[in-house]
């Protein structure tokens, strides 16, 4: 060492400053080489040097420079004792160094107990390190375990995904000397037993192990000093990455060079001010860039773009940080020479911020987010600022497009999508919100950010449409509708406020800060953009006006899918604002529903949304048949939260694929647009309750047959098989216990029961709500008490029930009278003394049972003779429609029996048909007792040819008309 | 001569070939217990043991006795096995006979047609050259009705049963209907003398019975009822049984479409081998998935079924005659 340390001590510190700062390690390495050649030091000496430096430099930053360099000297003096070894502990100062950029007075705590743990390990590895000299495998991998439990324990204290580059450079360091060792094998021979099996086991270990950290190690390997210059970088990322454009200034970098003298100088300043650090990151780039440091009027087109596709051309590549390259495309975008060339830079930029997340199940960071929305506003300001450049993406475009100047006159077409981007960006937001804990202050803050993309997406919209893209303009809208369509008003009004609060402090923050810096920091970058599009958003008062500007520009111009989700939103936020009507119509004008099949599942998980806001809707609105058909569906197959995108569910009998797992993960609604499923269910099953009642109370003998909500009958079924029934505690108890009241015309317990859900909380209105809930539960309380008793009476009068029902007289004279006009109560009026006189004209159970008999055997026979025509070759396509018009004029009896002969001659030791159908006293045989069913009952299947037999309701419908039937037959036979 | 003694061998020959059974004769005491312990357990259904001898035409059922109430634990059945044994024991020690006849069970309104009682059947008769199933419906006999039934399957249902092979051609084939399944065989009450002279001596002087007042009830509905409700529940199986059957022949023709198509194809590959010299594919792949068979579903179950709707018709048929009658001699009583 021929030089005195003090003399090299600037010249260090200088290279420090590029360590912690440059991230890029090839700049790193080629300065130590110049150092080493400089100096004649060994690589690792100056190293040393720099790390001693670095953490002189962190620890103390606002310290005077002369006691530096004293404490300077004692550190090289030991740097110089060990200086071919690096101690660990110097990495671990760097390390801590780091930390101390966030240095808040609380941390502290934290670093201290980082710093022991950092401590341990470094003396773990120092014990490696004197087990490998003396060749000691035991004890090596004792220390190897050691390491890797204090691993663990660095891992959590420092909270980071991050392995500490110490425990890498062991790794490597463990790896290379055991390859050594299994190279020598004379030496392996020489082993004693223990120490033999040692190395096999550690090399089995090793390997296992190092597997996990394999592409840390080969970063490692590729350039080792960067390695843990690397690991600050990204723990203080963040700060940079925000800070990093408004410190970075071309200008300070041109003032500064690339000369060391300069540097020295500089760097004192630097100590003395308080904004020295600052300034200092600036520094960061100047290495990087040397060719743009030096003048800034050396700088041209050529060169920046040269540098720009040599950038470019590294996206991608292994060993390219993904943050040093938006970094490297952000200081581009500086130097950019043209308007044009800037644009195209800044595409690549927000491209490159895109990949700084590389899986699909994790979102971007929320800082690159917020980043990356500012840049497409700056896009969007040179757009708007130079109207001849034209964005486009689907021509090629000439290399030096770009070149064109901004007093270029013709258009000058850039490479890119705005819609791509944006809806790239709302993406982005969405997976966020799909991440992040919805119970957490992260999850409020995330929300926040919200307008500011709606911002950004409004001034897309504008300039598109400005330009005449309505297409595009379409799509960005639909975005739009899809942040706005499921907020109420009220959050809507909440979102309004925030955004117009922000305006003086969160946005201005944001956007308004960035440039303004960029003004006042001299010549900043060589195009200057002015805000010209709005920063703050402008929201109408209704959020119903915005859906209505914004969802009849997507019926105008956008696509199928578009206009379908557009649609679907459209039907949510009508339903949203209680109006049924509106957003019924428009769903069954726009036929979604048989087209929804073939879309893709998020729309029909859309599709889902909108059905059971539509059904809550109706609910609301007092509709409860409407309201059950609107959520029936859903309810069917158990599958709610799937169906709804809200929670995923394990099913037990069918396993899924990991793979379907993701996909369905990645489908999930966040938690702030769910819709409430307590809720949800609740007013399933209370309407299915207020249609099911007094259905089975109609239907006693054949409970099964008109089933209208299959779902709420398995409730009730198990809810009856319960031998004892606790008080409610879940939403089906309740319903189930509001049932049980409800059959025995108990309405006042019943809507007691209901009332005490809490879920009621979650309305808006909900004292109407439940007014007109009570009201309904006491109509279908009184028709389920006539149609279970009125047996028993032979008249009632109008003041018993208006008094039993607490309802006026008007009312119940209505349901009444309704259900007498139906023919579900077999009854009239008594007008003078306000009676009803019911008539005993029910089929007795006998008889409920022969009617079900009789049907029974209409299916059977229809079944068996499509099996005859099936066998034999089907006519079936000439009888159809000629059995068709035998139903309509009234002679079905007779041509049905002809047909029935016609088909007997085929069948096998069938007797004829007219001894066949006078009964099946005769024949004995099973197909004659059909046959006496299917003369008989001509009539019935020829109903069900007439609607297809699809439906139960068909069939229930087909039942009521069988008291006629019956007769009809009679006449038939006589 | 030689033409004589063949005719003697015949005879010899076609005496070894049992005579088929005509009548089911039963001892008075084993009616009684049968009913006894069928009413007792009514409604759960209960089974027991038939214990007689073989004569000839005639199966005398001479003793019996009750199962205990089975499990579905397969340590109870094997202790049912050999309380069975034990019992059977027990009685040769007593110089009962001990020869086991086949079983009685218990019916609710005559649905005893299962797969189960089948393969009991078969079961026994894997042993025993002729046994009988008698099976009694207290419900029925509280009409005043004895109602007894000596079952046993044909011979040609066994045959096919024992091949499990119940499509339909081999029922074509067969000449099997479903009425064929069982065989009813008359029963036969006989007492011993000394019995009946006691029975004569018991018998009250009044000419009318319990019996007699039971058959005049005029109450047929809950038996109707039941009798209908159970005929639904079999046209819903029937029409069960009828959708695997569309089902099936659904997929039969689609599969034989699609073996149309392929050897269409393959024809056509053929003839165009042919023209280029080189050999002709086979025309039957079985390797492929479309040559294989589609299993016909069983038809015993829709047989079983339609044994039993014939039960019930019989039934409804029988109580509304006879309900008829008794209504008729009301309305003459009325009118006196």
């Amino acid at each position: 060492m021929l030089l005195n340390p003090g003399s090299i001590w600037a010249q260090i510190e200088s290279l420090v400053e590029t360590l912690h700062f440059q991230s890029r390690c090839y700049f790193v390495s080629a300065s130590l080489l110049f150092f080493c050649y400089h100096f004649h030091l060994s690589r690792d000496e100056v190293f040393v040097y720099a790390r001693m430096a670095a953490s002189r430099f962190w620890t103390t930053p606002g310290s005077d420079s002369e006691e530096e360099d004293s404490d300077y000297d004692e550190e090289i003096e030991n740097g110089g004792e060990n200086a071919d070894e690096p101690t660990p502990n110097r990495y671990l100062r760097g390390n801590n160094a780091s930390d101390s950029d966030d240095s808040d007075g609380q941390k502290r705590v934290v670093r201290s107990a980082k710093d022991k743990r950092f401590e341990e390990m470094s003396a773990t590895v120092d014990q490696m390190k004197n087990a490998m000299k003396i060749n000691d495998w035991v004890s090596l991998q004792e220390s190897f375990d050691k390491i890797n439990k204090q691993l663990e324990k660095v891992m959590r204290v420092t909270e980071s995904e991050k392995v500490p580059s110490l425990y890498i450079k062991a790794l490597v360091m463990l790896e290379d000397f055991l390859n050594q060792a299994m190279g020598n094998k004379d030496a392996r021979k020489k082993m004693s037993s223990s120490n033999a099996k040692a190395l096999n086991s550690m090399k089995q270990k090793l390997k296992k192990n190092n597997k996990q950290y394999e592409d840390l190690i080969n970063k490692y390997r590729e350039h080792p000093e960067s390695e843990e210059e690397k690991d600050e970088d990204e723990e203080d990322e963040e700060e940079e990455e925000t800070d990093s454009e408004i410190e970075e200034d071309p200008s300070k970098i041109v003032m500064s060079g690339t000369e060391d003298e300069e540097d020295e100088e500089e760097d004192d300043r630097d100590n003395l001010t308080e904004a020295g650090w600052e300034r200092k990151m600036s520094k960061r780039d100047k290495l990087m860039d040397k060719q743009f440091m030096k003048d800034p009027s050396e700088i041209t087109w050529d060169t920046v773009n040269k540098k720009f596709k040599e950038v470019v051309a590294a996206r991608g590549r292994k060993g390219t940080g993904r943050f040093e390259q938006v970094e490297q495309l952000t200081f581009l975008t500086k130097v950019a020479k043209t308007p044009a060339q800037k644009l195209e830079i800044l595409f690549s930029v927000v491209s490159a911020q895109f990949d700084v997340n590389p899986g699909l199940s994790g979102h971007m960071p929320i800082n690159v987010w917020k980043k990356c929305v500012q840049n497409m506003f700056v896009i969007l300001d040179i757009l708007v600022q130079y109207s001849n450049i034209v964005v486009d993406d689907m021509v090629e475009i000439d290399e030096n497009e770009s070149q064109k100047g901004a007093d270029y006159n013709g258009t000058i077409r850039v490479w890119g999508n705005l819609v791509a981007f944006l809806e790239r960006i709302d993406a982005e937001f969405f997976k966020s919100l799909q991440c992040i804990d919805p119970h957490t202050r992260e999850y409020v803050e995330r929300l926040r950010d919200e307008p500011m993309f709606l911002v950004l997406a409004q001034n897309v919209q504008d300039y598109l449409e400005r330009k005449g893209d309505f297409k595009a303009a379409s799509k960005v809208a639909l975005r739009r509708v899809e942040l706005i369509y499921y907020k109420p008003q009220e959050v809507y009004d909440a979102m309004r406020k925030l955004a117009e609060q922000s305006e003086d402090g969160h946005t201005g923050g944001e956007s308004g800060e960035e440039p303004r810096i960029e003004e006042s920091r001299g010549p900043p970058a060589f195009i200057v953009v002015q805000e010209i599009v709005p920063r703050k958003p402008t929201f109408p008062e209704n959020s119903r006006t915005l859906m209505d500007i914004l969802v009849s520009l997507i019926y105008k111009y956008g696509d199928e899918r578009t206009k379908a989700r557009a649609m679907l939103c459209d039907i949510y936020h009508h339903a949203l604002l209680d109006e049924f009507s509106t957003s019924r119509d428009l769903l069954l004008m726009s036929h979604l529903q048989d087209s929804i099949q073939h879309m893709d599942i998020s729309t029909q998980i859309l599709f889902n949304r909108a059905m059971a806001q539509l059904g809550l809707c109706a609910f609301r609105n007092g509709l409860v048949t409407e309201g059950h058909s609107c959520l029936s569906e859903l309810y069917t197959g158990g599958r709610v939260k799937e169906l709804l995108a809200q929670g995923v569910v394990q099913n037990r009998f069918h396993e899924k694929t990991p793979e379907q797992e993701r996909l369905e993960r990645r489908r999930q609604m966040p938690y702030h647009m769910h819709i409430n499923l307590e809720l949800l269910e609740a007013v399933h099953l209370i309407c299915a309750m207020l249609l099911e009642v007094p259905n089975i109370a109609a239907n006693v003998y054949d409970a099964k047959r008109k089933v209208i909500s299959k779902a709420y009958r398995k409730v009730l079924e198990a809810s009856e098989k319960q031998t004892f029934t606790g008080p409610p505690e879940n939403v089906k108890d309740h319903v189930m216990a509001a049932t049980r009241a409800l059959m025995k015309g108990d309405f006042q317990k019943a809507f007691d029961v209901i009332t005490s859900l809490d879920v009621w909380k979650l309305l808006r209105n909900r004292e109407n709500v439940l007014d007109m809930l009570k009201v309904k539960i006491k109509e279908e309380a009184l028709r389920t008490y006539l149609f279970t008793y009125y047996s028993s009476y032979d008249s009632l009068s109008l003041d018993q029930l208006t008094k039993l029902f607490d309802l006026s007289e008007a009312q119940i004279h209505s349901i009444v009278s309704k259900m007498m006009i139906n023919e579900e109560l077999h009854a009239n009026w008594d007008q003078p003394t306000g009676c009803i006189v019911f008539h005993d004209v029910g089929p007795t159970r006998l008889q409920a049972l022969a009617f079900q008999l009789t049907e029974k055997l209409s299916i059977l026979a229809e079944s068996n003779e499509r099996a005859i025509e099936a066998r034999i070759g089907g006519g079936g396509g000439l009888d159809l429609p000629l059995r068709r018009r035998d139903n309509q004029d009234y002679a079905a009896g007779t041509s049905a029996g002809g047909r029935w002969q016609d088909n007997l001659s085929f069948g096998q030791g069938r007797q004829g048909g007219s001894t066949g159908r006078t009964g099946y006293s005769s024949g004995g045989r099973a197909f004659a007792f059909n046959q006496a069913a299917g003369g008989g009952y001509s009539r019935d299947r020829t109903g069900y040819r007439g609607t297809g037999h699809s439906s139960r309701a068909v069939r229930g419908s087909q039942m009521d008309s069988s008291t006629r039937m019956v007769s009809l037959n009679r006449g038939l036979r006589a | 001569m030689a033409n004589m003694a063949r005719s003697f061998l015949q005879v010899a020959a076609t005496e070894e070939v049992a005579s088929p059974l005509r009548v089911v004769q039963i001892e008075g005491l084993v009616i009684l217990k049968i009913i006894k312990h069928c009413k007792e357990f009514s409604p759960a259904l209960v089974t027991g043991q038939l214990l007689g001898l073989d004569v000839g035409s005639v199966l005398e059922v001479t003793n019996c006795f009750p199962f205990p109430i089975r499990e579905e634990d397969e340590e109870i059945e094997a202790e049912g096995a050999n309380y069975q044994l034990e019992m059977m024991r027990c009685l040769r020690e007593v110089n009962v006979d001990n020869n086991t006849v086949g079983w009685y069970q218990s019916t609710l309104l005559g649905s005893y047609q299962t797969v189960e009682l089948i393969e009991t059947f078969m079961n026994y008769q894997e042993n025993i050259r002729r046994c009988v199933c008698i099976i009694y419906d207290p419900s029925k006999s509280n009409q005043g009705v004895l109602a007894l039934k000596a079952l046993k399957l044909s011979d040609s249902f066994m045959e096919l049963y024992r091949n499990n092979n119940f499509t339909g051609e081999k029922l074509r084939e067969k000449n099997l209907s479903w009425v064929d399944i069982f065989e009813e065989i008359p029963i036969k009450v006989s007492n011993s003398a000394l019995i009946s002279a006691f029975m004569t001596e018991l018998e009250a002087d009044s000419p009318v019975t319990q019996c007699d007042y039971d058959r005049l009830k005029l109450s047929t509905n809950p038996f109707l009822e039941r009798n209908v409700e159970f005929l639904i529940e079999c046209m819903d199986d029937l029409s069960m049984d009828q959708q695997k059957f569309q089902y099936y022949y659904r997929n039969l023709s689609r599969q034989q479409a699609q073996q149309q198509a392929w050897l269409q194809k393959r024809r056509a590959e053929n003839m165009a081998r042919r023209a280029a010299g080189e050999d002709p594919l086979p025309e039957e792949d079985p390797s492929n998935p479309i040559f294989k068979p589609v299993p016909e579903p069983s038809r015993l179950d829709s047989f079983l079924i339609t044994n039993q709707i014939s039960n019930y018709c019989n039934q409804i048929n029988g109580v509304a005659g006879q309900s008829f009658c008794r209504l008729y001699l009301m309305k003459g009583l009325h009118e006196n």
